[in-house]
């Protein structure tokens, strides 16, 4: 137990009453972090302008910070550092770095600053002050509720960040090391597999009790093992698993022998034949989905279409009314074929692609959901591609806010587009 | 030895004086080029990939092409000293694995058998040997189906593959194969998934001449009906309190074609656990391997109740507190803190009440005090009316000063807000 001298000659002692009672306070604020605060490991250092954490879980402090903050404050400090190391930001500065070249000092400055506006739009309140002098998004005149990714690309250092120059987590908000730091080699350090465990605790205390997790911290917490993938990637892979499977593309056929029969004589054997699979993309959207959005997703399910069956003349079109003026232009460029108008909404776009000859093989269909489905399920795999709404909360009718669109029935495989 | 052919001009004369003939300049350079060195580092993932291959499960690599899965499978091959067959499943037909139809004189009475291809004969005619499936994410579904009867039952037309021969198969991530197809299910469930990257350094460093050798597991003799019993402990503590893990087939679109928990992976887990205790390997290797036996979700839960099982028993505490050894790091002597007022609390009585104080006033003395502030607050709730309060909570003011000063910040936490809206 240290007592505050002072009259001490030098101010570095540090007053870990003050500091430990602000822990306190911070997991008694937000009680699914308290796993996470009590792992960190404090060290003091006279280096450290006011407290940073690395990438190990060590927390270093100065001194002089704690004696010229309250409580309440140190606090808030406390969940904003160990929010770095949750939410893994010197792994993703380090990303980031990796995709965009090298990086000086100023450019980590930045990925500290856009990390730190990440947690600071609801980290505080509700029982944590925000401590003085913290950069929150309006300051900088930008949305709440991103990513630090997407902060990064949104500012630029500048009069408007010149007193955030000071700011300095430590090398677990920006992925670069600084002279206080212990490294890897040091004491109390947390392995990589010890982080996650922590990490992995923390989440599952927040799934577990969702109530009392704010919005912020929930997504994180689905997420934060199961990264999200492009959706590129998925579109593709639904695709190709729907036009792969048993019953469409490859099958074996006695229509011609094996080139293998020769070595057999007497037998047949039957070889195994692809018949490229028949996809037709059927576009219900209404108006509330950007063109490009769409535009792109049209084409990546053709150019993947093309990739699985190899003909140009096996992808169809159907749009439905709402969307024709957009798809018609983009399918005479790429040389789709346009199966007309496809009808008012999805059940009769359903109807028409089956009633074409021959039978599509998948069916893809390009919707931002506000649509009725078809009751029976379809006699060919289903793939959904939804867009999100163009609003606050996904769902929202101006003329019927109790408007709840309807989820796409369980029978198709939904990935979801932007 | 090449031979020598007879200029076609006189331009292309090598350097006429005799010199050395340019070919054999270019394999005295090759040469220099292929004189490296290695050093020792650890290298977890072919630790992991080791430890699987010893285990005798199927392992399935994902990794992007180039960045040395098939050299790892060689220092691997050459380490175990086995024979390395390599096959590329994208280029063969579900014969290939299943076997040809030979017709003999009288097929009715001898039935037909089916025949295997050459690389397996020589396989089973060594009768050990490492099989590396390469590119099995690029091969059409009906050869998949076909390499799954190889890789299940290790059986390869009429022939049975021996125990001694190991299964590896390497898969590109459907990200960078542009015409790939996914796993099934079924098939993902059968394998160990490991992913493979490339550590930047030492790329560096081995492009600089100087490649890593990592000192692969040795498996301690004396150590394996521990391991056992471990392995058992850990499984089947987990899955008897978490029922619902013990089959999960892969839901959302992200997690197709990737480990997921079954009661044969829970299987292969148990088996990977125990050779990684056998081994005594270190926890990042044991978590790669049990992550890629059932998936991160259900690996992580196993992880954290191995890191559970690692902690002091509360009742071993609560009969010895003077002689408690508590773990250092915070949240897990946290852990260890609530475990033993929740002991308490399911069999209250007296003394245990008491050594659970002894505890708490341990704790506050060798560690961080803020931590001991909840425990002690349940632990003083369960205080019956007859009981007297121990002497050794005298020695816990410095943790209720504390949290007096964290309620105080509270307080004014509160008003500060109240009186910003």
């Amino acid at each position: 137990m240290t007592t505050d001298a002072p009259q001490a000659p030098e101010r570095d002692k540090l007053d870990l009453d003050k500091l430990y009672a602000a822990r306190l306070h911070a997991a008694r604020a937000r009680p699914y972090l308290a796993t996470a605060l009590f792992a960190l490991h404090t060290v003091a250092s006279r280096q450290v302008p006011t407290m940073a954490v690395d990438r190990h879980w060590r927390c270093y402090v100065s001194p002089a910070f704690v004696d010229r903050t309250p409580v309440e404050e140190l606090a808030g400090v406390w969940v904003h550092e160990v929010s770095h190391l949750l939410r893994d930001h010197h792994g993703r500065a380090d990303r980031v770095a990796r995709e965009r070249g090298p990086s000086g000092p100023g450019e980590r400055l930045r990925m500290n600053i856009a990390a730190d506006l990440e947690i600071n739009d609801d980290v505080f309140g509700d029982g944590l002050v925000r401590p003085e002098g913290v950069v929150v998004p309006q300051s900088l005149g930008l949305p709440a509720g991103a990513l630090m990714e997407e902060y990064l690309s949104w500012f630029r250092l500048g009069p408007r960040t010149q007193h955030l120059a000071w700011l300095d987590c430590g090398s677990g908000a920006d992925g670069l090391a600084r002279e206080w730091e212990l490294g890897s080699k040091g004491a109390h350090g947390l392995s990589e597999q010890e982080r996650d465990a922590v990490r992995f605790r923390v989440a599952r205390g927040i799934t577990g009790r969702p109530g009392s997790a704010p919005e912020g911290w929930r997504r994180w917490a689905e997420k934060v093992f199961h990264p999200p993938q492009p959706w590129r990637e998925l579109l593709g892979a639904a695709l190709r698993s729907a036009a792969s499977g048993p019953g469409a593309g490859e099958d074996y056929t006695y229509g011609r022998p094996a080139r293998r029969s020769a070595g057999v004589p007497g037998v047949v054997l039957p070889s195994l034949r692809r018949r490229p699979p028949r996809v037709s993309v059927v576009i219900d959207t209404s108006g509330s989905v950007s063109d490009t959005e769409l535009g792109s997703a049209l084409l990546e399910v053709a150019a993947i279409s093309r990739a699985v069956g190899g003909r140009r003349d096996l992808v169809s079109v159907l749009p439905c009314d709402a969307a024709a003026r957009l798809v018609h232009p983009l399918c005479r460029g790429e040389g789709i074929p346009l199966m007309g108008g496809g009808g008012t909404d999805l059940r009769t776009g359903f109807a028409r692609a089956l009633r074409s000859n021959p039978r599509p093989d998948v069916i893809v269909v390009l919707t931002d959901g506000q649509t009725p489905w078809p009751t029976v399920r379809p006699p060919c795999r289903t793939v959904v591609g939804l867009f999100p709404r163009q609003g606050s909360d996904g769902s929202w009718d101006e003329n019927d806010p109790d408007y709840v669109p309807d989820l796409p029935p369980d029978w198709a495989r939904v990935v979801e587009i932007g | 030895m090449p031979t020598y052919t007879p200029p076609l001009s006189p331009t292309t004369t090598p350097s006429g004086s005799g010199g050395p003939a340019q070919l054999d300049v270019a394999d005295d350079l090759l040469t220099l080029l292929r004189d490296t060195t290695t050093e020792p580092r650890p290298d977890t993932q072919l630790e992991a990939l080791t430890l699987a291959v010893a285990a005798d499960l199927p392992v399935l690599l994902w990794g992007e092409p180039g960045i040395g899965k098939t050299a790892a499978l060689t220092q691997l091959a050459a380490t175990l000293d086995l024979p390395l067959t390599t096959v590329i499943a994208s280029v063969h037909e579900p014969s290939d694995f299943s076997g040809l139809p030979v017709v003999g004189d009288d097929p009715a009475e001898h039935g037909v058998p089916m025949a295997p291809p050459d690389w397996a004969v020589r396989l089973v005619r060594a009768g050990r040997g490492l099989l590396f499936l390469d590119e099995l994410s690029t091969a059409p579904p009906a050869v998949q189906a076909a390499l799954l009867r190889l890789v299940l039952e290790r059986r390869i037309g009429a022939l049975r593959l021996p125990p001694g021969v190991r299964i590896v198969a390497a898969a590109n991530p459907r990200s960078s194969a542009a015409d790939g197809w996914e796993l099934s299910p079924p098939l993902a469930n059968r394998f160990v998934h490991l992913q493979w990257v490339h550590d930047h350094d030492v790329v560096v460093r081995g492009l600089g001449g100087t490649w890593p050798r990592a000192a692969l597991p040795r498996l301690a003799p004396e150590k394996l009906p521990e391991a056992v019993a471990f392995a058992r402990r850990a499984v089947c503590g987990l899955l008897s309190a978490r029922p619902r893990l013990v089959h999960q087939l892969p839901g959302s679109e992200t997690r197709r074609g990737g480990a997921w928990p079954s009661p044969r992976s829970w299987e292969t887990a148990l088996r990977l656990i125990a050779f990684a205790t056998a081994a005594d390997s270190s926890r990042e290797v044991l978590s790669l391997l049990v992550r890629g036996a059932v998936g991160d979700g259900p690996g992580f839960e196993l992880l954290a109740s191995l890191d559970r099982m690692d902690l002091p028993d509360p009742e071993t505490l609560l009969a010895d507190p003077a002689n408690a050894a508590l773990p250092e790091r915070g949240d897990l002597r946290q852990a260890v803190l609530d475990g033993v007022v929740d002991a308490v609390h399911r069999k209250p009585d007296k003394s245990r009440w008491e050594a659970a104080w002894a505890l708490l006033v341990r704790a506050a003395e060798t560690g961080a005090p803020d931590l001991v502030v909840v425990p002690a607050t349940t632990l003083a709730s369960l205080r019956r009316a007859d009981w007297d309060v121990p002497e050794a909570i005298e020695r816990l003011t410095g943790t209720v000063s504390l949290s007096r000063r964290a309620d105080r910040a509270a307080a004014r936490a509160a008003a500060a807000t109240q009186a910003r809206r």
